[in-house]
């Protein structure tokens, strides 16, 4: 069976050019999300006033609020994602795409899965999790 | 064993029935009437290609009988027929052939043209499969993705060992059926040999077996899809190998969709698998050995035979008390009435008649190779088995029915032919020949033919070996006929937003619904409380739903000035100013405020509904331009919250030890301020036309920050207010709302907004256009509307048509009864005439009622209560 729940990760966004995100360093306990080239997420264990870009006009911001995320696992936790995206999962790592058509992003790491989606589409996302999923979550 | 119920009789069914063979068993004969000429149509494939036994079932039209296993209880019933389908008064067209040529439709109804909404109506309940059932919701189908290396499509033996092969071989593999797996073949050595080859593969972990699961096409990627019941998957595999067998050739001959007149697999399947007797006499048609094998299996349930048809190498094959032998003898036509009656075989010019109520064809196979003529060429996809046999189609004969779903003979070919359409594909859209249920299974190797012996097409051997049925029409998705809730799997509900405040929504009684993407509350009891509470007090309402972005990087500003058509480069830190935005043809996309912050960023707000289009088309002008921005979206990240009403200061005072007042604070301006312990920055506002502060925050402190205010608020007998109370507040303002009050083509000055652009700016998005838009007269415009005996509900008026000397000239977009102007006001849009723009026009439907256009603001045009 598959097991999800909601997790609280924080989410720093650095807005900067695509060399000074080339050079953006993952806190300990934080990964790396390059979403776009000129733009990062930080996600994990992360303040953002450990977080330093040095580039003028580039913006680093605590943007968590901005996030609901949530946490598949167990064995049929990639079955259970089957129903929800088209999109291949790595191994490991940050993948981004739609899923249950909304534009997410995907942390993979062994054993599970992290979704984080637009604040505002949370309880619409769980709730289709919940629904589609139902054969296979616990 | 069971009962089905069939159009209002309980027909009983046994283990193993499908729903044609139980009906078949009960007395039914004619299962459908065909769609054109409403010919009487019986079983005839058996195999699930043919159209005559689509049925609705349980209220799901076009099932096929032949396919669908009984179920207790299960309503069946035929779609066609006037007024019914054994008695179907509508076969009066099969007579007037010469009133409904090839194309008849395309010709006929063009004029008189009021006549065409009768004649559609007409057309519709003649025609057709069955009507969808308008009051079943939809079943909840699911989707899931699948990787594979192959995807196998048909569990015979040539799939079967096809998955097996490729699961030796280390290959994960999917084999899908559309029916369980052996359940097609009569018991015998083949079905032994599949029923080993299941257990075989069942067995294999490297192989995952989906019968009930239906191929609908061959996408791009490779996708294929497959639809079950209450779930599509979608499998991606890395090749594909077609194993879905082949047909048995649909012979073309007068006579030949007469019922009586059967395939050789669906007249043995109902004897030999059934145990129901097709006919009592037979003529039988055997092309090959398949066919000798059928003969056999009739001859076992009792048919008696009267003639057969064999070619000369089959001839000593034939076995004893099989009637008259025809050596290469061929139908030249099938004669009856309601049912076949005779047979007339020909061997050269020589023709004997035959009575029987039993004609059974198995003149060789057609591979059904339309999933793999989907591909694109170099995509893995290969055929295999029957499906990769060669192609045994005979000719056609003088006349008969080619195309069963859609009615079309070789008579309307070889009138279309003479029209002009000479090519396989194009006589294919004159006639829709191919274009029905069995999209071709049938008919789609005649018209090859009937192409190709007429020179039309290219022949088979400049084809590519995948393609190679010359001259076939391009074959698409869906190959079997599949329901819109399978095509809809995971895509039921409407994407709805929630702002954090959702929750505290809801306990407080809010009606919400949804606008704008958005689920909002429109009201919360009493909207017109609400309105007098926001107007005399105070009050606050939920717009977290704004767009709002953060604009950065060292050419922010360059962008803004780019991208809103007023001027920009003169706002002060601390200051905002109302921004439209435009495309490049000059009309209003959206509108919002823009704030320049003391860091040198901008903090732009838009619409609510128009945030992830302003998102891009920022990114997109940046893009563009090279210029070195940067766009945070700061929607999902901050709620707003919109502290409206003349004490709206003196709440946020009781809230904040920060200045707000009307020098700290300025109109319009923005400052970032702490209120109840939030940081908010703090936006003056005038859409609701009084005194104003949106309180920009985090999310996540949104209902800390409504409790307090709610709480604070109670001083000055604070309600919320929601949608309802915002339409008649903005109205009186005589603010639009993009979308209700406008066109797509709308520009600033057809809305009255010109003083929103700039043109003397040396570039903005969209001045090009608008500067030729001046050259040109004003034709349409926004105008603000009073009403003169406008009905007590003046809010139904909206929409209403408004005319002058009975022609309209525009449309009423908002109307209200103002609660402050004890007057019913709105806005619309009016045309020009020669005589300048209408001042006064009638409001069509309301009963004599008549609109005025005044000026707006309706409401202190002034703006004094809004500056505060």
């Amino acid at each position: 069976m598959a097991e999800l729940r909601a997790v609280s990760p924080s989410v720093v966004a650095i807005l900067a050019s695509a060399a000074a995100c080339d050079r953006v360093a993952a806190p300990s306990g934080a990964i790396v999300c390059r979403v776009a080239p000129p733009e990062v997420l930080l996600v994990g264990e992360v303040d953002v006033s450990d977080v330093h870009v040095d580039e003028p006009g580039a913006i680093v911001e605590d943007v968590t609020d901005g996030w609901t995320a949530f946490e598949l696992a167990g064995d049929d936790a990639a079955d259970a994602f089957s129903r929800l995206s088209e999109l291949e999962l790595p191994e490991e790592g940050f993948v981004q795409g739609e899923v249950a058509r909304i534009g997410a992003k995907l942390i993979v790491e062994p054993g599970r899965l992290m979704i984080l989606v637009p604040a505002m589409l949370g309880a619409f996302i769980e709730e289709r999790i919940r629904i589609d999923c139902a054969e296979v979550l616990a | 064993m069971g009962s089905l119920r069939f159009e209002g009789r309980e027909v009983a069914f046994t283990d193993g029935d499908t729903i044609a063979s139980a009906l078949f068993r009960a007395g039914v004969r004619t299962f459908s009437r065909s769609m054109k000429y409403h010919r009487r149509r019986a079983l005839y494939c058996g195999t699930g290609d043919c159209p005559n036994c689509l049925l609705t079932v349980d209220g799901t039209p076009a099932v096929h009988a032949c396919q669908a296993p009984c179920a207790d209880g299960m309503e069946v019933r035929r779609p066609h027929g006037w007024p019914s389908t054994e008695r179907d008064l509508l076969h009066v067209t099969d007579s007037l052939h010469r009133l409904m040529p090839v194309g008849f439709y395309y010709k006929t109804f063009i004029r008189p043209r009021f006549a065409w909404e009768t004649a559609e109506k007409v057309i519709r309940r003649a025609t057709g499969l069955g009507a969808l059932p308008p009051t079943t919701a939809a079943e909840r189908s699911v989707v899931r993705h699948v990787r594979t290396d192959v995807l196998v499509v048909g569990a015979g033996a040539a799939g079967l060992e096809a998955a097996r092969d490729a699961a030796a071989a280390g290959e994960r593999v999917i084999v899908c059926d559309e029916s369980p797996i052996g359940a097609a073949i009569a018991p015998g050595a083949a079905l032994d040999r599949v029923r080993a080859l299941e257990a075989e593969v069942r067995a294999m972990p490297e192989v995952t077996v989906l019968d009930g699961h239906t191929a609908l096409g061959i996408y791009e990627g490779l996708e294929v899809p497959l639809v079950a019941d209450r779930e599509l998957v979608r499998v991606h595999p890395k090749r594909v190998v077609v194993a879905a067998g082949a047909a048995e050739i649909h012979p073309v001959f007068p006579g030949n969709d007469l019922p009586g007149v059967w395939l050789g697999r669906g007249a043995a399947r109902m004897a030999g698998v059934h145990g129901v007797r097709p006919g009592d006499v037979a003529v039988v048609v055997a092309g090959t050995e398949e066919g000798l094998a059928h003969l056999e299996t009739l001859q076992a349930s009792g048919v008696r035979i009267a003639a057969v048809a064999v070619p000369t190498s089959l001839a000593g094959r034939v076995p004893e008390g099989s009637g008259e032998v025809v050596v290469d003898g061929a139908v030249y036509e099938a004669r009856g009435g309601k049912t076949l009656s005779s047979v007339v075989l020909r061997r050269g010019t020589e023709g004997k008649r035959f009575d029987c109520d039993l004609l059974v064809l198995s003149l060789g196979l057609a591979p059904r190779d339309g999933l793999a003529r989907m591909a694109l060429p170099g995509e893995a996809v290969e055929l295999v088995g029957d499906a990769a046999g060669p192609d045994a189609t005979p000719p056609n004969g003088h006349d008969g029915t080619v195309c069963l779903c859609e009615d079309v003979s070789l008579h309307d070919l070889r009138q279309a032919w003479d029209e002009g359409y000479r090519n396989a594909e194009i006589l294919k859209r004159y006639t829709t020949t191919t274009m029905g249920p069995c999209q071709g299974a049938m008919c789609g190797r005649a018209l090859s033919c009937f192409a190709r012996d007429r020179g039309g097409t290219a022949p088979a051997e400049t084809t590519p070996a995948l393609f190679a049925a010359a001259a076939r029409t391009t074959s698409r998705p869906p190959a079997r006929p599949v329901t819109l809730e399978s095509l809809a799997a995971a895509v039921h509900e409407l994407i709805d937003k929630r702002t954090s405040l959702h929750d505290v929504h809801l306990a407080a009684g809010a009606r919400v619904d949804r606008s704008g993407g958005w689920i909002r509350p429109f009201t919360y009891g009493d909207w017109r409380e609400e309105y007098r509470a926001v107007r005399e007090r105070v009050s606050v309402m939920d717009v977290g739903t704004l767009g709002k972005f953060t604009i950065g990087g060292a050419d922010a500003a360059t962008l803004v000035d780019r991208m809103f058509p007023c001027r920009t480069d003169d706002l002060a830190p601390g200051r905002t100013r109302y921004v439209l935005s435009l495309d490049e043809a000059g009309y209003v996309m959206d509108d919002g405020l823009l704030c320049a912050v003391a860091d040198g960023t901008f903090y732009l707000t838009s619409t609510s509904g128009g945030a992830v289009r302003t998102d891009a088309r920022l990114r997109d002008l940046a893009d563009r331009m090279s210029l070195d921005v940067h766009v945070l979206d700061r929607t999902a990240q901050w709620g707003a919250i919109n502290v409206a009403g003349p004490h709206a200061r003196d709440l946020l005072e009781r809230l904040t030890g920060d200045a707000v007042d009307a020098g700290s604070v300025l109109y319009p301006g923005f400052a970032d301020v702490t209120v109840a312990g939030v940081p908010c920055r703090a936006v003056r506002t005038g859409f609701v036309g009084e005194l104003a502060f949106e309180l920009h925050h985090p999310r996540s402190r949104g209902p800390e920050l409504w409790e307090a205010l709610i709480r604070e608020g109670a001083a000055w007998d604070l309600l919320p207010h929601g949608l309802d109370a915002l339409e008649l507040l903005r109205l009186e303002k005589g603010h639009v709302y993009l979308g209700q009050d406008t066109m797509p083509d709308d520009t600033p000055a057809k809305l009255g907004m010109s003083w929103a652009v700039s043109m003397d700016k040396e570039w903005f998005l969209g001045k090009r256009a608008l500067e030729r838009l001046t050259e040109l007269p004003a034709t349409r415009k926004l105008v603000g509307l009073e009403f003169d005996g406008a009905p007590a509900d003046v809010a139904d008026v909206r929409g209403a048509p408004l005319l002058v000397g009975g022609q309209m000239v525009g449309r009423v977009t908002s109307a209200e009864p103002s609660i402050a102007l004890d007057r019913s006001i709105g806005l619309g849009w009016v045309r020009a005439s020669d005589a300048g723009f209408p001042s006064a026009l009638d409001v069509a439907g309301h009963g004599g009622a008549r609109a005025h256009v005044v000026a707006t603001p309706f409401y202190d045009p002034s703006g004094e209560r809004l500056r505060g």
